[in-house]
């Protein structure tokens, strides 16, 4: 799978986030993302006060916290490679 | 034939040194190339012989320590002496991160410069483990698996793992970023070695892979802002990259020469002697025998200060002396051209002295694989 063409944003497990790396030398092994229904949360990150806000599909776009209507989305947690030179 | 040919007398030693120096005047540079070759001279040699060089020969060290090191080879030529400075920059191995696997990366640098950073810190290690065992990791063909060529013996995994939060006791009024939040700066310390295979046994205790300076700053982080990154280093040489170099840096100077000709005395002796580095040049004063000599430039100066020349190598070679009319005429500067002032600094991962002769083995190697091709090309014709 090249990296260049487009792929479905990883929903990130509220139980734990950012351990998706295995360790030894085979990164990159990761859960398929196809499974998104309406019971899937999706991280966001406010775009004013900066909390998190995990919204399922079909919810209002608002931020808990401060009412905020602009959200972004988190990075991927997909691995990047790079050579470091 | 001219009427003033026939057997040269032989040059005397003062004229050999003279060959040897190279002349530095206000403004030009006179005498740079070396004329130690067949034919050059009438009536003289030579040739390179095995036994002159090695009666000739010399090495001084001047200051060995661990990771710094200053010496001294005197009576080899330059294109050999370079040969050394080129081999310790550029083709003595050593092991730096290659590879870096970027899970999540939420700081304000971005990934590609984060990569480079990291690719540019100098680790050590167990010495014996990454120059004997540690073999080279080869980059896999294409169509090959990415890590059919990775294996314990010839990869070594690191990894850095940080989050930013906000620390509930910090001083009220504190504004430093490092008392306000956790992990508000990552260093190359935070960078943890993952034993893989057996490498445990090469690389513990003492000998584990880390950084050679742990207070490397990597990246600054604010809260909320997490770095998750898996590493690989190799092994590899400092003609692929600079962060392969085993040095900060190998250099040479040429040894330099100041040679008084006529008599500096009094205040003209103290401002000579700040023209020059600290300790370059020293005053003494005139004895009575070189007061009561004649022509020697002393007479009736007895007592006096003059200047004298005490240690022309801590000299920068300013010429700075040359621009003043009261010294003109009375001072010649040079640098003698087959005494090479050694200067290695070693980034940690080898000892400096164990890096010049690690030089010496790799360019005799280099000289093995010469040689039969040589042979060869001489019985083809």
């Amino acid at each position: 799978m090249s990296r260049e063409t487009y792929q479905i944003p990883t929903p990130s497990q509220t139980a734990n986030p950012g351990s998706s790396s295995g360790g030894g030398l085979n990164p990159g092994a990761q859960r398929s993302p196809f499974d998104a229904d309406t019971n899937t949360v999706m991280q966001y990150i406010c775009g004013d006060c900066g909390a998190k806000c995990p919204l399922r599909r079909n919810e209002l776009i608002r931020c808990r916290e401060c009412g905020c209507r602009v959200l972004y989305k988190e990075r991927t947690k997909r691995m990047v490679q790079f050579e470091a030179r | 034939m001219a009427p003033s040919s026939g057997r040269r007398q032989p040059p005397s030693s003062e004229d050999l040194d003279e060959r040897n120096i190279v002349g530095i005047n206000k403004e030009t540079i006179t005498n740079t190339v070396s004329t130690d070759y067949p034919d050059n001279y009438a009536n003289e040699e030579h040739a390179w012989d095995k036994e002159a060089f090695r009666r000739s020969f010399k090495v001084q060290w001047h200051d060995n320590q661990q990771y710094e090191a200053q010496f001294s080879l005197i009576g080899i030529d330059a294109s050999i002496a370079n040969a050394f400075r080129r081999i310790l920059i550029a083709e003595i191995p050593t092991l730096a991160i290659d590879i870096v696997y970027i899970y999540n990366n939420t700081s304000v640098i971005q990934d590609e410069v984060l990569a480079h950073r990291l690719g540019l810190i100098p680790f050590t290690g167990n010495k014996k483990g990454i120059q004997n065992w540690l073999g080279f990791w080869r980059k896999p063909a294409p169509g090959e698996d990415s890590y059919a060529t990775t294996f314990d013996s010839n990869t070594v995994c690191l990894k850095l793992q940080a989050k930013c939060t906000h620390n509930k006791d910090a001083p009220p009024n504190s504004k430093d970023p490092k008392e306000l939040y956790h992990n508000a700066h990552i260093y190359a310390k935070d960078i943890k070695f993952e034993p893989l295979g057996v490498q445990e046994k090469h690389f513990s205790g003492d000998g584990v892979i880390r950084p050679f300076n742990p207070d490397i700053l990597v990246a600054k982080l604010r809260p909320g802002q997490e770095l998750e990154i898996e590493i690989h280093m190799h092994k590899g040489f400092g003609w692929d990259h600079a962060k392969w170099s085993p040095v900060a840096t190998a250099s040479y100077r040429l040894m330099p020469t100041i040679t008084i000709t006529k008599p500096i005395l009094g205040a003209d002796a103290e401002k000579f002697a700040d023209c020059f580095m600290n300790g370059v040049i020293g005053l003494e004063p005139v004895t009575r025998k070189e007061a009561r000599s004649k022509g020697s430039g002393y007479e009736g100066h007895e007592g006096e200060l003059k200047a004298v020349v005490k240690d022309p190598m801590r000299d920068t070679v300013s010429r700075e002396v040359l621009r003043h009319p009261e010294f003109e005429g009375k001072v010649k500067l040079g640098r003698r051209r087959d005494h090479f002032i050694f200067s290695i600094e070693s980034t940690g991962q080898w000892d400096s002295d164990d890096l010049f002769l690690e030089a010496v083995k790799t360019l005799k190697k280099k000289c093995q694989v010469l040689r039969p091709q040589v042979t060869n090309m001489v019985y083809t014709f």
